[in-house]
């Protein structure tokens, strides 16, 4: 990364970060793709403007000043999103079965695993792993599921979930195009 | 609240008043009534004390005290508490609003006072302030009714409730509850079916109802694998709709739990009789079944299946169970064998079966089979079915070879055998072995012939006959020889052979019998006309038949065959009928050929050839003979005798024809061959029309001329030869010495002309007597060797113009214009005769008139040319015509000779000739 000796790792970063950011991209299509076949399958959900607090939120996370800050706080909140979805599919599954093989099932899948292959990446990039945020603990998929007991609620929560992976798709999408630019800019300025 | 304190004060109004009224006494008041709320049963329990057991009822919504049920009830009291309880079943969740409730007493002559209300209070208290929906999650029945009610936020308005995505109609029940009843809900989807509470701007809160079915399995049977323990299964019914965890279909068997979502159950042990319950939210449905054991054996799949010894013609299979006490069980077992053209079922029993011996197989082949058993006693259904196992039997020796002789003359044939089957080579072949032996000469050595010969060529270098051996090996062994020997050679020519018809494509066959077929019969069917290497069929007869179909599939149709049948003895095959015939006759595939047609007069005389017989394809019955023109063909004659192949055509025209013959067979004839003929007449013919008749026709016109002249000899001596008078000499003109100029007098054209009536008055005409009248003469000559009229007029017009004045004067032939001139230079207009101009005639040159007096005499000349009637030709034929007429009316002019046609040579002048003689005319074109 920065200040990297060797010169073939320029290239390798590159690359990693266009893979990344391309990922990125394709994720943020993904869950957009995701919530209209769960609005379809809703349909209520058309007109429904969640209020309350976002489930993803870095309240702990410093301020981030830098880019790669940047990149570490949106991989915190990738993981966080992934720990949503999973507890999500969980929740699906147990209540309606396995039985249900639709597209959005498919695809649920799909992101589960995308953004698996994201947070990785994201990870890779970062020298210290986590750029400058803790360690979040894990999800319990009970926590803030005392309001979630009824089946009502649990579609308004997933709807919530679905909203927190485009938005923090999209983000993360942003800010590793940033990254790659600034990347990219340091090593032109090297060679020269 | 307003509302509530006007009922309370009512109320106890209507109170005071009973108590009033009843003088006897009053009831005591129920005491005690306590409210126990059954929230998602959306029940209410009512509990009190009292003496009495009949007693007023009434329920309210309590915020807007709107009367939800009043009702009187009789309620015994309990005999071990003392305690009376009723329930009331709430249409509304009891969440959406507070319900207070109070009872009194009632007997047949009082009332006691209302009991103090009750209350229980709802979700819409201002404790709970945020929306809420009743009831959530509720499962109900696909058809059902239902209510549902929002309570709204504090502070947050209402707009609607959606059921499915559609608006229904909300009821007011309180301050913050709006509430909706639904009718005959249809069943859900996947997730339910959403109600949903909204305000003007959100989503407030909604519920989930789950609308579906009871279980709908049936067909209970319960049957047993390994003898002791028991599976039982069913089939599902209808969708429940109710896919949810909690709404999933559970199912009991003799009261133990089976498996979730699998539509079978295990149990350790048989029990003679089992109930399955499936239950969901919505209900349950019992099923039973009742069977022995033995009554209900489904044996599992036999395992290991192996084939201990394969043979040629038979295996051993062998198998093993996984279940012990299989071994004791009396049991039948089906062994299923592919492939399919080989393929067969064969059943075997016995207790413990573990192992058969498969009988009936054919060498050399690809087996596969599968093995499925059963309880051989109570039979109740195939076990589960083996895993495929293949076998793949031993060679064995080849069958005996089918082996026939075909002589195609009296030296040479050839010996067929047919192919072996899969059945009968058992084995791929190797070769096939030939040999021969005959009188002189015993069995050489084999030849070996690859497998895919199935025929041998034989020579007889003598008189002998010869016989074949022939052979089949594979890996396995030599096949038994078969024999033939060579049968007599006879020629279709040295046999009577009668023609054979066909049944449906099919030859069929009978004969006499014969006494010598002690090997029965070869019936032998071969192209007519075959040669080489031929496609010979044979079957081979018993003895005992004398009859036999040669089937259609194993015949062309258009083809011609020999059929025979010879008798098969110890010795050579004799040759006992043959036929030939067509197993389907067809119009012949090509027509006669040279076919040519060849003049007779005014006979035409057609002859062809008959097709070859590979082209017939059917007996040929005939010929027809079409004259074709253009459009079609007219039927001429039509020869039912094959043999004949000619035919004439008599009397036809001097044109040319065309033919078209063609064969026929009994399915018609064939495109035909055509030929054209131009009839021409013969040579004396010719000689008669071309020259003999022109002759003679000649002859007799000369013959009639000459009677006619004869007839009118006198008109045509006066007509072309006028008697000449001799000239009158007034002195003495005794002929000089010197030689006689003879001239034609002049006055002999002067007595021809007998009116000459045309102007002399005109201006610049001076009349000379002699020289006039012949100048006269010349002019009328003129008028009649004039061709082209027309042009003369035209031309004198144009040559009246000032610019040919000149040459007017200058070239003119007329009379005025050549007075007092010595030139002798004439210019004709049209084509005339030079020497018609010439009989002695001088132009004089006369210049009296100016050019322009000449151009005016012209024109009035023309312009008089209608009334120069007095004008009369002296040639008689050209008074009838008007043109010469009116060309006499000009010409007769002085001027009307000018002419720039051409000139006259002088040395025309010097040889004067005759220029009115009628035969000089005549050969010359003038009419």
């Amino acid at each position: 990364m920065e200040g990297a000796a060797d010169s073939d790792t320029p290239v390798a970063q590159r690359s990693a970060t266009d893979r990344a950011a391309a990922l990125a991209r394709l994720l943020h299509r993904d869950c957009t793709r995701l919530l209209e076949l769960y609005k379809e399958r809703e349909n209520f959900l058309s007109h429904h403007v969640p209020d309350g607090e976002r489930l993803v939120a870095l309240g702990l996370c410093p301020e981030a000043l830098t880019t790669a800050e940047q990149v570490g706080h949106v991989r915190s909140a990738l993981r966080r999103c992934k720990e949503l979805l999973e507890c999500l599919i969980t929740r699906e599954v147990e209540e309606m079965g396995e039985e249900l093989e639709g597209e959005y099932e498919s695809l649920r899948k799909t992101v589960k695993d995308r953004l698996g292959h994201l947070v990785h990446s994201t990870a890779a990039l970062l020298e210290n792993g986590e750029g400058g945020c803790p360690p979040s603990p894990p999800l319990q998929c009970t926590e803030g599921q005392d309001e979630v007991d009824d089946s009502f609620a649990a579609k308004l929560w997933t709807y919530r979930v679905l909203l927190e992976l485009i938005h923090w798709t999209d983000s993360a999408s942003q800010t590793l195009h940033l990254f790659q630019s600034e990347t990219q800019g340091q090593q032109q300025q090297q060679l020269l | 609240m307003q509302g509530w304190v006007t009922l309370a004060l009512l109320l106890s109004l209507g109170v005071n008043r009973s108590l009033g009224q009843n003088g006897l006494g009053e009831l005591p008041v129920p005491r005690g009534l306590t409210l126990n709320p059954d929230l998602p049963a959306q029940t209410l329990s009512l509990t009190w004390q009292s003496d009495s057991s009949l007693f007023d009822l009434e329920i309210f919504h309590t915020e807007f005290m709107n009367v939800v049920l009043n009702e009187t009830v009789a309620v015994k009291a309990d005999p071990v508490t003392g305690l009376h309880s009723w329930t009331w079943h709430s249409p509304l969740p009891l969440e959406c609003t507070s319900h207070s409730v109070h009872i009194r007493a009632r007997n047949q002559q009082s009332l006691s006072q209302w009991s103090p209300l009750q209350t229980i209070p709802g979700s819409d208290i201002p404790e709970k302030s945020e929306s809420y929906m009743f009831p959530q999650d509720k499962m109900v029945p696909v058809g059902s009714n239902m209510s549902f009610c929002c309570i709204v936020k504090e502070k947050r308005d209402f707009r609607e409730i959606q059921y499915r995505g559609q608006q229904k109609s909300a009821t007011r029940l309180s301050r913050r509850t709006y509430a909706i009843t639904v009718t005959n809900q249809p069943a859900s989807g996947n997730t339910g079916t959403n109600v949903v509470c909204c305000s003007e701007t959100l989503t407030l809160t909604g519920a989930v109802v789950f609308v579906g079915y009871l279980p709908g399995d049936e067909g209970l049977v319960c049957e047993t694998r390994d003898l002791a323990s028991a599976e039982c299964s069913w089939k599902k019914g209808r969708d429940t709709h109710l896919r949810m965890k909690r709404g999933r279909t559970k199912y009991t068997l003799n009261g133990r739990d089976c498996l979730e979502g699998k539509t079978w159950c295990y149990s350790k042990v048989w029990e003679e009789n089992w109930t399955l319950v499936a239950r969901n939210p919505l209900g349950m449905v019992q099923l039973t079944d009742s069977a022995q054991l033995a009554d209900r054996v489904h044996l599992l799949a036999p395992a290991n299946v192996t084939a201990v010894e394969v043979k040629a013609w038979s295996a051993t299979l062998q198998w093993s169970w996984s279940v012990a006490a299989y071994k004791k069980l009396e049991m039948v077992c089906q062994l299923q064998i592919f492939p399919h053209e080989l393929s067969s079922t064969r059943n075997y029993s016995g207790p413990g079966l573990s192992s058969v011996v498969l009988e009936g197989l054919w060498p050399d082949v690809d087996y596969t089979v599968t093995l499925r058993c059963g309880s051989k006693q109570s039979f109740w259904k195939w076990g589960d079915e083996s895993a495929p196992y293949r076998i793949h039997t031993k060679m064995d020796r080849p069958d005996a070879l089918d082996v026939w002789i075909w002589m195609d003359s009296s030296k040479t044939g050839r010996v067929f055998w047919k192919p072996l089957s899969v059945r009968k080579s058992h084995g791929a072949l190797d070769r096939y072995e030939v040999s021969q032996s005959s009188a002189d000469e015993d069995w050489g050595t084999p030849d070996f012939l690859p497998p895919g010969n199935f025929s041998y060529p034989i020579i007889l270098n003598n008189s002998s006959d010869i016989t074949v051996a022939v052979a089949a090996r594979n890996p396995a062994g030599l096949s038994q020889l078969s024999t033939v020997t060579t049968p007599a050679y006879r020629a279709d020519s040295r046999l009577s052979v009668s023609e054979l018809l066909s049944t449906n494509g099919s030859f069929d066959l009978s004969w006499q019998p014969n006494a010598n077929a002690s090997g029965g019969y070869v019936v032998e069917w071969v192209p007519t006309g075959c040669s080489g290497l031929c496609p010979v069929d044979w079957r081979k007869v018993p003895e005992s038949d004398s009859s036999f179909t040669v089937k259609s599939d194993s015949l062309v149709a258009g083809v011609r065959y020999t059929v025979s049948v010879y008798t098969l003895s110890p010795g050579a095959p004799m040759l006992l009928q043959r036929w030939q015939g067509y197993s389907q006759e067809m119009i012949p595939s090509q027509s006669v050929s040279e076919l040519s047609a060849n003049q007779t007069g005014s006979d035409v005389l057609l002859s062809w050839k008959a097709t070859e017989m590979k082209h017939q394809r059917g007996f040929i019955h005939g010929y027809t003979v079409y004259l074709a023109d253009a459009a079609r063909l007219d039927l001429i004659a039509n020869i039912s005798d094959p043999e004949v192949q000619s035919y004439r055509v008599k009397g036809l025209s001097l044109s040319s024809h065309k033919f078209v013959v063609k064969a026929y067979t009994s399915a018609g004839e064939d495109a035909g061959s055509t030929v054209a003929i131009k009839m021409e007449m013969d040579t004396a013919d010719m000689l008669f029309v071309g020259i003999l008749v022109p002759l003679g026709i000649m002859f007799c016109c000369l013959i009639l001329l000459s009677i006619c002249c004869y007839k009118k000899r006198e008109w045509v001596k006066k007509a072309f030869y006028p008697e000449i008078p001799g000239p009158k000499v007034p002195g003495d003109w005794s002929s000089p010495q010197g030689p006689l100029d003879v001239k034609p007098s002049p006055h002999s054209l002067v007595h021809i002309v007998e009116s000459p009536e045309w102007d002399f008055t005109k201006e610049g005409l001076f009349p000379v007597p002699e020289e006039e009248e012949e100048s006269e003469n010349d002019n009328i000559e003129v008028d009649t060797d004039s061709d082209e009229p027309a042009l003369l007029r035209y031309y004198n017009q144009v040559v009246g113009d000032g610019s040919h004045s000149n040459h007017v004067l200058d070239s003119s032939g007329s009379s005025t214009a050549s007075v007092g001139s010595t030139q002798t230079e004439i210019t004709y207009a049209g084509i005339q005769s030079p020497t018609s101009l010439q009989g002695g005639y001088r132009p004089q040159m006369q210049s009296v008139t100016g050019p322009a007096e000449l151009q005016n005499e012209f024109e009035a000349d023309f312009q008089d040319d209608g009334l120069n009637t007095g004008y009369k030709p002296q040639c008689s034929w050209q008074l009838d015509s008007p043109e010469a007429e009116n060309f006499s009316g000009s010409l007769g002019s002085p001027t009307s000779v000018t002419s720039s046609q051409f000139l006259i040579p002088e040395s025309s002048e010097e040889k004067p000739q005759p220029s009115n003689t009628w035969f000089h005319n005549f050969l010359s074109g003038k009419s």
